[in-house]
């Protein structure tokens, strides 16, 4: 082979690999044993923040549009903004605000719990509104700790009509009762597979708390198959 | 000469940046590495045919779009190959015998969602990759249908505006969870381990 054509074939392999680079693939997820776990229970954990969603992807701009024909504007411009401001917090304030009867570690838990029963790896498991203590605690064998960290609506399309989906980030660790040793975890990103014309979420408030519940349900889920998919690994 | 090969070489590099990276053109896998042994290894081995996939998605020509010009976005390899390739690493892990035919049971796949939706934001674009896909399991036998399922895997991330490595990496995640609800359903785990041998 002359040396031009080895440079020719140098360069081209050197163009795929530097242009056209492939993430490397993602690391196999961990593995967990659950012999020996006959109780367990299901704990929510930790802070939750609920996250909402703008109507407009850049609200300031819309409003220099409209104060721009407004005679005065030393005087009406800055008393505009500050009333637009107001009247705005005070909307997202409204819509954007989590269900009140909602508590989301307590719906993930329960379908998490609900799918274990079904698939049958424990003998016993249960959801608990805290952590237990004393004689309830000695009775289990491993705790399972659901966070929430981040849920609520968030824009998954653009266009002209903006779609919206639930969403939950959630987080599950698997600790052995008596040893403390973190068994396994497992964090994930939920979204709801259903899009929704956010105009139809502001008209309709119930069919927001519907989305919501049903992403953390399937969270609950989510985090359940993980689990098992997971013991699988350990057989 | 030395002219002509510069020339020669930079063509070479231009046509390939044209035809290669430019087409937005993302290697959707599901890596053996990355498959367990799971609740379908529970069962007594099958054989099972898997029936080419259908692809019945309303744009398959493309996953998606580059934001903004509208690029469309494609896939190395067919999506139904994609889907079928994922299926056969599950079962074949899980102790399966994947054959041509004939087989205990068969299962046939639809792939009616395979899309990477982006929003752009103030400093970065966030990704839902979406992968849904419908399985029947039919009695290998007979034909008869035994089981319908709906499996839909979604993967949620924020990445820069022209990334194909985040693309990948989302679109290989949501196949990856739609393939792991696959192998923990025990709805289908018992349909399969009740087939006739």
């Amino acid at each position: 082979m002359s040396t031009v054509v080895r440079f020719v074939a140098i360069v081209i392999l050197a163009t795929f690999v530097v242009g056209c680079a492939s993430a490397a693939a993602p690391t196999p997820p961990r593995t967990v044993a659950l012999e020996g776990l006959h109780r367990v229970a299901v704990v929510p954990s930790g802070e939750t923040r609920f996250a909402g969603v703008t109507s407009s992807k850049d609200p300031e701009r819309e409003l220099d549009e409209v104060l721009k024909w407004l005679p005065y504007k030393d005087v009406l411009v800055p008393i505009a903004r500050a009333v637009y401001h107001g009247v705005s917090w005070l909307m997202n304030q409204r819509e954007n605000a989590a269900p009140r009867d909602v508590s989301p570690g307590a719906v993930v838990a329960e379908a998490f719990a609900r799918n274990l029963r079904a698939s049958g790896p424990f003998d016993e498991i249960v959801t608990l509104e805290k952590e237990p203590v004393g004689s309830a605690r000695r009775s289990l064998d491993a705790i399972v700790r659901v966070t929430v960290p981040t849920w609520g609506l968030v824009s998954v399309r653009e266009g002209e009509v903006p779609q919206v989906a639930g969403f939950a980030d959630v987080h599950a660790q698997l600790v052995a009762r008596e040893s403390g040793v973190i068994l396994w975890e497992h964090e994930e990103d939920v979204t709801h597979p259903d899009r929704l014309a956010l105009t139809a979420l502001k008209q309709d408030r119930s069919l927001s708390r519907e989305e919501l519940v049903e992403v953390l349900e399937r969270a609950g889920r989510r985090l359940a198959t993980e689990l098992l998919y997971a013991r699988g690994r350990g057989q | 000469m030395n002219r002509r090969v510069g020339a020669m070489v930079g063509s070479i590099i231009a046509l390939l940046v044209l035809a290669g990276c430019a087409r937005r053109t993302i290697d959707v896998t599901y890596p053996e590495t990355m498959a367990n042994r799971a609740l379908l290894s529970s069962i007594a081995s099958r054989r099972i045919v898997i029936a080419p996939v259908t692809d019945r998605r309303a744009e398959p020509g493309r996953i998606g779009a580059e934001l903004p010009k509208g690029k469309p976005i494609v896939t190395a390899r067919p999506v139904s190959d994609i889907v079928r390739d994922a299926l056969v690493v599950e079962l074949t892990k899980n102790g399966h015998e994947v054959v041509a035919g004939p087989g205990d049971v068969v299962m046939s796949a639809d792939v009616e969602e395979f899309w990477l939706d982006a929003v752009r934001g103030a400093s970065s674009t966030q990704y839902v990759g979406r992968v849904a896909i419908a399985v029947v399991i039919a009695d290998g036998q007979t034909g008869e249908a035994l089981l319908t399922r709906r499996y839909v895997g979604l993967r949620r991330r924020t990445g820069e505006p022209d990334s194909k490595n985040t693309w990948r990496e989302i679109m290989d995640t949501a196949l990856a969870r739609t393939i792991h609800d696959v192998a923990v359903d025990p709805d289908l785990a018992l349909t399969v381990a009740r087939a006739a041998r």
